[in-house]
């Protein structure tokens, strides 16, 4: 056996922190995430860097916040300079493979890792139908054939629950029934609408401006569809989403099965988590891209289906804010591999061994370049910087005269974040708190400028809008 | 044939940037189908081939912003006899384009309307894509305490347990099945129940297929809805010719191209 584990990091995509059976969803079966969990420690307030693929995906390959990775959104590209984990892991003794969805432009998966399976057409943002089965076999190929002593590093990408991306584009230019109009679910079936369907309209200019105006910056079309749905549509699309889960953990169900079979489950170390999480419905929101808890917060699972490697099992640790910068550390810590200086991330394997270590009291995350999110105990604080009057595509931060609007959430008495008490006197103290916990983060970052040209459009085109907000209100 | 739009919403995609034009590509296939050489109402096919183009619905993740001369992105070939023994081999054929994915799938059913499993049966999976992994071959059986068993390159694992109340069928033979059980779906009001082994590998325990409504444009068809646990809504369309002519996902559409077969 090898001394040092096998790591099989296994990813879904939009995949909300709740949607898990066993954390107690009634409205969906995961049997095979489950076990995962039963055979791990489940961390409870795991938060995305981003809520959006590419952003996000660069955090797990870097270690780094998004607005040092040059990947702000799906747009970007990463700084070429910055190495990756796959990198990392060639280098350190071990054989680091790929599986499905990457999406992290800028940098050639080819390059970096041994891709088994990457698609004909390389595997893009979506296409689970596709690509997903076509993975597992790919796996189900390596985990039957692998023969070697060197230890193995492998990164499955599935892509579902993304899918739920496609069934929302489809209702852009048509009206399709409500479930009991079209005679197929019965009410009884469907889940309950969320319970902060409703919103407070008190957002950031950002978020309107991106998500919430007629002509909105993403998925105006999508937007248009669902202003004409129900309450029903809401619920399906709800009850739609758990079953692109369904689907996907059917598929882990097959690489964990064969793991077991071939006796690599002893020595093979599991991370299980997503890129980002899914509205579906919550806010009057669909998809992501908005620093709301059903987009930004993640299952993040650290298990092993043997004895081999020391891990808590069947708990779930509700205490200690993990971040999807933590995965490169981690991964590097299990590996017996050093990090680079600069990477912002932790190892968690102290917290999966239950051990009592210093750890961050907060969850700081990124959106759509301008936008910043701090988690506490306590509260949610979402701000924005104001888009430069003249963009010279440093992302921003930290400058405390540049933040525009906020919003502030009590974690305990609102967890739906659906009262907004970011200008209530009486929570002055803890917007003064988060604002400075933000800054002292940002502070301890390392920002680059963006120079690909492609990105920079995107950041022109946008700023334009939203300084557009900011001078007329529309 | 009918061929003002607007089109079922199960099957309508006719919109975005698909090009050529979703609608456009579905009526020029079922155009060149042609329905008197397959079986007619009641008969029952001996031997039967039927050949479906594969349409992406809106995704347009296959082209990759290139310039596409068709819309077609894979072909689903179904062929089926009917043995000495009495029970049904199938055949199936499925090419896609954009995963690379090419599936040749092998099963045997009892002669029955829901199309049972029997005995043993085999995916043979080859990828055309560039990187590591180019085939699988996975076979499978029934035990009889009802376990779905799969053997992978000498690896034997378990796909579950059906449940022995519902009949097991594999989805490629929905092609049959509903032709087969219309009138008693029909009649059923909310649906029939059974467990269907997808692609011969994942198990879906519950599973409804009812029926959802007549149209009569792009021609008079009669759909009919499948949906389960780990199942998206797809959505059977079955023309006056016993023949499914158009399947679709949320993804991708089928649309019948050709059949050949024996009329009894």
């Amino acid at each position: 056996m090898n001394e040092r584990p096998n790591i099989l990091f296994i990813n879904t995509d939009q995949h909300s922190w709740d949607a898990i059976s066993a954390y107690g969803n009634p409205y969906l079966r995961t049997p095979n995430i489950d076990e995962l969990h039963r055979n791990g420690t489940s961390f409870r307030k795991s938060f995305c860097t981003d809520p959006v693929c590419a952003a996000a995906r660069s955090s797990w390959a870097t270690g780094l916040y998004t607005s040092e990775t040059g990947v702000p959104f799906n747009g970007g590209y990463l700084h070429p300079e910055i190495p990756d984990l796959g990198q990392l892991l060639n280098a350190g003794g071990y054989r680091a493979f790929h599986c499905g969805k990457w999406h992290v432009p800028g940098r050639n998966v080819r390059e970096s890792f041994q891709t088994l399976y990457y698609g004909k057409t390389d595997i893009g943002a979506g296409g689970a139908a596709y690509y997903d089965s076509a993975s597992t076999h790919a796996v189900a190929d390596f985990l039957t054939n692998y023969d070697s002593d060197e230890p193995f590093y492998l990164q499955i990408g599935y892509v579902d629950p993304h899918d739920v991306c496609e069934y929302l584009h489809n209702h852009e230019e048509k009206r399709i029934p409500n479930p009991l109009e079209q005679g197929t679910v019965s009410e009884d079936d469907l889940p309950p609408l969320s319970e902060n369907f409703d919103y407070d309209e008190r957002e950031t200019v950002l978020h309107r401006v991106c998500r919430r105006v007629d002509d909105a910056l993403i998925h105006a079309a999508i937007l248009k569809g669902v202003r004409n749905w129900d309450e029903l549509h809401w619920r399906y699309l709800r009850w739609n989403y758990y079953r692109f889960i369904e689907k996907v953990d059917a598929e882990i169900g097959r690489v964990l099965a064969l793991l077991r079979e071939t006796s690599l489950h002893h020595n093979t170390l599991i991370i299980f988590s997503a890129d980002h999480g899914e509205a579906c419905g919550s806010h009057q929101m669909f998809q992501k891209f908005t620093l709301y808890e059903e987009s930004v917060r993640v299952p993040f699972i650290v298990a092993c289906l043997g004895d081999g490697i020391s891990i808590e099992k069947d708990r779930f640790d509700e205490t200690h804010f993990v971040s999807g910068v933590d995965l490169f550390p981690t991964v590097c810590d299990y590996a017996g591999i050093d990090v680079p200086e600069r990477i912002q991330g932790v190892s968690v394997r102290p917290l999966a061994e239950a051990k009592d270590v210093p750890w961050r009291d907060y969850a700081y995350i990124e959106s759509n370049y301008w936008g910043r999110a701090i988690v506490t105990e306590e509260y949610k604080y979402v701000t924005e910087y104001k888009p430069k009057a003249v963009e010279d595509f440093s992302p921003p931060g930290p400058d405390a005269e540049q933040l525009g609007l906020s919003q502030l959430f009590d974690r305990h008495d609102d967890p739906g974040e659906t009262k907004n008490l970011a200008e209530d006197a009486a929570y002055s103290e803890g917007v003064n708190a988060c604002r400075n916990k933000l800054l002292a983060q940002e502070a301890q970052l390392h920002r680059q400028q963006i120079v690909h040209p492609s990105p920079k459009r995107v950041i022109s085109n946008w700023g334009e809008r939203l300084r557009a907000y900011w001078e007329h209100g529309r | 044939m009918n061929n003002s739009n607007p089109l079922h919403w199960s099957f309508d995609y006719n919109y975005g940037a698909q090009n050529p034009q979703f609608a456009q590509e579905l009526i020029r296939i079922l155009r060149g189908y042609d329905p008197e050489v397959g079986t007619h109402g009641t008969q029952k096919v001996q031997a039967a081939t039927h050949v479906y183009d594969i349409l992406p619905n809106y995704w347009r993740g296959y082209s990759r912003g290139g310039v596409r001369e068709e819309l077609r992105i894979g072909t689903a070939i179904i062929e089926r006899s009917k043995n000495g023994d009495n029970l049904w081999s199938y055949s199936v054929q499925y090419e896609n384009t954009t995963s690379g994915e090419n599936l040749e799938i092998k099963f045997r059913c009892s002669d029955e309307d829901y199309r049972p499993l029997t005995g043993t049966w085999s995916v043979d999976a080859r990828n055309s894509g560039d990187d590591t992994y180019s085939r699988l071959s996975c076979e499978g059986y029934l035990t009889l305490d009802s376990e779905v068993r799969l053997r992978i390159n000498d690896t034997e694992i378990s796909a579950g347990t059906v449940d022995t109340s519902v009949k097991l069928t594999c989805n490629w033979a929905f092609f049959d099945v509903i032709p087969a059980l219309a009138q008693t779906i029909r009649a059923s009001g909310d649906g029939i129940d059974l467990a269907v082994l997808e692609d011969l590998e994942q198990l879906r325990r519950k599973s409804r297929l009812g029926f959802l409504e007549s149209i009569q444009t792009p021609l008079p068809l009669d759909g009919y809805y499948l949906y389960g646990t780990g199942l998206l809504p797809s959505y059977w369309w079955l023309d006056a010719h016993g023949d499914i002519a158009i399947a679709s996902t949320f993804f991708e559409t089928l649309v019948l191209r050709e059949k050949m077969g024996d009329r009894r």
